[in-house]
């Protein structure tokens, strides 16, 4: 019963997000005269920019990936003073729009040097893109370091040096962090649109972009598409199992006894190095841009907020509707593959999602409108519904991997003891699952909302006209507005995405505190 | 009576054990007693239900609950008790609840009484709105066990419940564990590697290698035995 809910849940999931995509694509490549025609139109530029766009990924994806290591070792494996403070704060980015990170770039690059040449090309893109990602990497791996037990570090440190430990055993034991990290921050690099539209570099997302918005060739659009979506899988099959079996993002984990190292006089290194990246990536492009914001004083911050104010309540219900419909797809797959784990379905599920995650937004957003752009469909296609099945494509597969790494936390003895005493599965589900997994729901609620508020990518192709959506509005209304007025409505959605986390945050806390696990 | 007959059980591809048969009788303590890996734990899953063999039967009190791969009587249905050997107590439940869960589950009256009867006989009243992590090593155990009983099994299966506990309190929790065949009517099917343990507390000791069952006895005829294994096993 409860295993046919969730095949359900997955059933509709194939039916509105993943049939759309192979039907656009199996069509475009079905289809012998477009392909053929595609093909002819693939010029020297075209080839251009595809590598332009896989070498700014693979920049981002490497440097992230370093700079994860380090803050992760710091924070996770080290007595750094006020590692805590950095843990939660350097995190930041994370959670805020990458567009907005690019604003505030450019705002400090003005500022500081009254000139903006860095930041609007190809090394200005890598060093936006670097400060939205590096949280990821350090998260994937900082966790994978947490994990690792202290008995297999100490039996290395009592028969050789801390550095030769650190090469021969935590490096090759968090492996499959360090690649499931370079993969993820190069597939959300690769498929980036609105830093590299906001700074004017043309890459593969914006070209698509082009052609499918000013040119009108759809065909090509999702030709184009097609070829970054063949990029991003490889990488993925190849590093799939490293994805699939590793914790991705931990939440609510009990970890093992973890070694700490004692920095003692190499503490001030450690700080001087999290101090910098938090004061260079967080701080500074912050403090910038509230100046900016109020450089003009508070009219301007007034002027930004009446344009955004039609925005939020479309913006919140869609951003609610998306995190919903994410946990509930998030859960049933997981609770599925939980209960029936090494099964062929496990894998099916497994890909299906992974699949849809690794679609660059934009070429997302052009399968759903070639597919659901017909009479028939017009109930979703005219309306709000599209967004929402997007952003349930888009992050669902982040919510199943919070969730799931959230069940196999839960012992087996302790359902096994429910089975032998009686209890239905449904109270089993009820009162020694959910209690599990309950902050790993929360979580992905949270993350599913504040990605699906600031998504941009694919919300810019499917919104429908005459509404209003925040980051459309922002992002629409910057190109041609003063510079303090894009800083004040920056500063504003800044606020109002912190403001959520914040207040979801005291709810989660409150409600977890209430009926979550005893300290 | 519980009876093995002929199992054959493979684990990830690998041979657990094959043909094995087991014999154990009504209302005694019997000791699975082996080495890591040798198949004890997997006796205690085939015959709670949580595992099926590859091939063979599993009768209780003559009727058959598992056979040739198919589980005929489900676990919950077998009257049987399970202790865990990490106890698997519910951390987000108090000791009350912990144990009350299953009485309510089955829809049963008075769950207060029988929890509070149960908690008294294990001395641990004054613990029964604690939370597992509030307890002690041997405070867990005893609610572990008085978690299984309350349910009124005919079956009690323990796996190396004590391999955690310091000298001490394995002495006061086996001192427990002997009164409970008195005190319950069960038949009590304990697993450990600790000769020592199965020594103190057994009626017949099932000596287990490698998958196959070499010696079988009460606690005289084990000591006296002139196997090898089993002579190299007593000797630590």
């Amino acid at each position: 019963m409860r295993c046919k809910l969730c095949l359900s849940v997955f059933a509709l999931f194939l039916l509105f997000v993943v049939l759309p995509v192979f039907y656009v694509f199996g069509d475009t490549v079905l289809n012998w005269t477009s392909l053929y025609n595609n093909l002819a139109s693939f010029d020297l530029s075209n080839l251009e920019l595809l590598l332009k766009s896989i070498l700014i990924a693979s920049m981002v994806g490497f440097i992230s990936t370093i700079l994860g290591v380090i803050i992760g070792f710091l924070i996770y494996k080290t007595n750094l003073r006020g590692r805590n403070f950095f843990k939660v704060v350097l995190l930041l980015p994370l959670f805020i729009a990458p567009y907005i990170w690019a604003v505030a770039w450019k705002d400090l690059f003005y500022l500081m040097f009254n000139n903006t040449n860095f930041i609007y090309s190809v090394s200005g893109m890598i060093l936006v893109l670097t400060t939205v990602f590096t949280p990821l990497s350090f998260l994937i791996i900082g966790s994978a370091l947490a994990n690792i037990d202290s008995a297999m570090e100490e039996s290395g440190l009592v028969i050789t040096k801390f550095g030769r430990v650190v090469v021969k055993i935590i490096l090759p034991l968090i492996k499959t962090a360090i690649f499931t990290s370079f993969v993820l921050v190069f597939i959300f690099s690769i498929s980036e649109f609105s830093v590299p539209a906001f700074l004017g570099v043309q890459v593969f997302t914006t070209e698509i972009f082009k052609q499918f918005s000013a040119f009108y060739n759809h065909s090509l659009a999702v030709f184009q598409s097609m070829l970054l979506v063949v990029i991003c899988m490889v990488l993925l099959v190849t590093e799939r199992k490293y994805i699939s079996g590793s914790p991705f993002l931990s939440i609510g984990s009990k970890g093992t006894t973890s070694k700490t190292y004692q920095l003692q006089s190499k503490n001030k290194y450690g700080y001087l190095f999290i101090g910098f990246w938090f004061v260079a990536s967080i701080l500074l492009p912050l403090i910038i841009l509230v100046s900016q914001a109020f450089r003009n004083g508070i009219g301007i911050l007034e002027k930004a907020f009446v344009l955004l104010l039609p925005t939020f309540f479309t913006s919140f219900i869609l951003a609610l509707s998306g995190a919903a419909l994410i946990v509930v797809i998030g859960f049933a797959v997981a609770y599925f593959t939980f209960r029936n784990p090494g099964t062929e379905m496990k894998k099916i599920f497994d890909w299906t999602l992974l699949i849809v995650f690794a679609i660059p937004s934009i070429i997302f957003a052009i399968s759903l409108i070639k597919f659901y752009n017909r009479p028939a469909f017009n109930f979703i296609y005219a309306g709000f519904a599209i967004i929402v099945i997007g952003y349930a494509g888009k992050f669902s597969f982040i919510s199943y991997k919070v969730i799931e790494n959230s069940l196999k936390q839960i012992p087996k003895s302790f359902l096994e003891v429910a089975s032998l005493e009686g209890i239905k599965p449904l109270s089993q589900l009820w009162n020694i699952i959910f209690p599990f997994v309950l902050p790993a729901m929360l979580a992905s609620f949270v993350i599913g909302f504040v990605f699906s508020l600031e998504e941009l990518g694919m919300t810019i192709m499917l919104y429908p006209p005459g509404s209003e959506i925040m980051p459309i509005k922002v992002f629409t209304i910057m190109a041609n507005a003063p510079q303090s007025l894009t800083s004040s409505m920056i500063l504003i959605v800044f606020s109002i995405t912190l403001f959520t986390i914040l207040i979801f945050y005291l709810i989660v806390n409150m409600f977890l505190k209430k009926y979550y696990l005893p300290e | 009576m519980i009876q093995l007959i002929n199992i054959t059980h493979t684990y990830g591809g690998k041979e657990t054990f094959r043909n094995l048969s087991l014999n154990v009788i009504k209302n005694n303590l019997t000791c699975i007693l082996g080495g890591s890996g040798c198949g004890k734990t997997t006796i205690l899953r085939l015959i709670a239900g949580l595992e099926k063999p590859q091939s063979g039967k599993i009768k209780i009190n003559n009727k058959i609950v598992t056979e040739e791969n198919r589980i005929i009587i489900p676990p919950h249905k077998r009257n049987v008790g399970f202790i865990f050997q990490d106890l698997a107590l519910w951390p987000h439940f108090t000791v009350y609840r912990n144990i009350a869960f299953g009485l309510e589950e089955r829809g049963e009256n008075d769950v207060k009484s029988k929890v509070f009867d149960m908690l008294e006989f294990f001395g641990i009243g004054e613990h029964s709105e604690k939370y597992p992590n509030q307890l002690s090593g041997g405070q867990k155990q005893l609610v572990a066990i008085a978690r299984a009983l309350v349910l009124k099994p005919e079956i009690l299966l323990m796996d190396e419940p004590l391999a955690n506990l310091d000298v001490k309190l394995k002495r006061k929790i086996l001192e427990y564990i002997k009164k409970l065949k008195q005190n319950f009517d069960l038949s009590i099917i304990y697993v450990t590697h600790d000769h020592r343990e199965a020594f103190a507390i057994s009626d017949e000791i099932v000596v287990m290698d490698e998958g196959k069952i070499v010696e079988t006895g009460t606690v005289e005829e084990i000591k006296k035995s002139e196997d090898t294994f089993v002579k190299y096993f007593l000797e630590y």
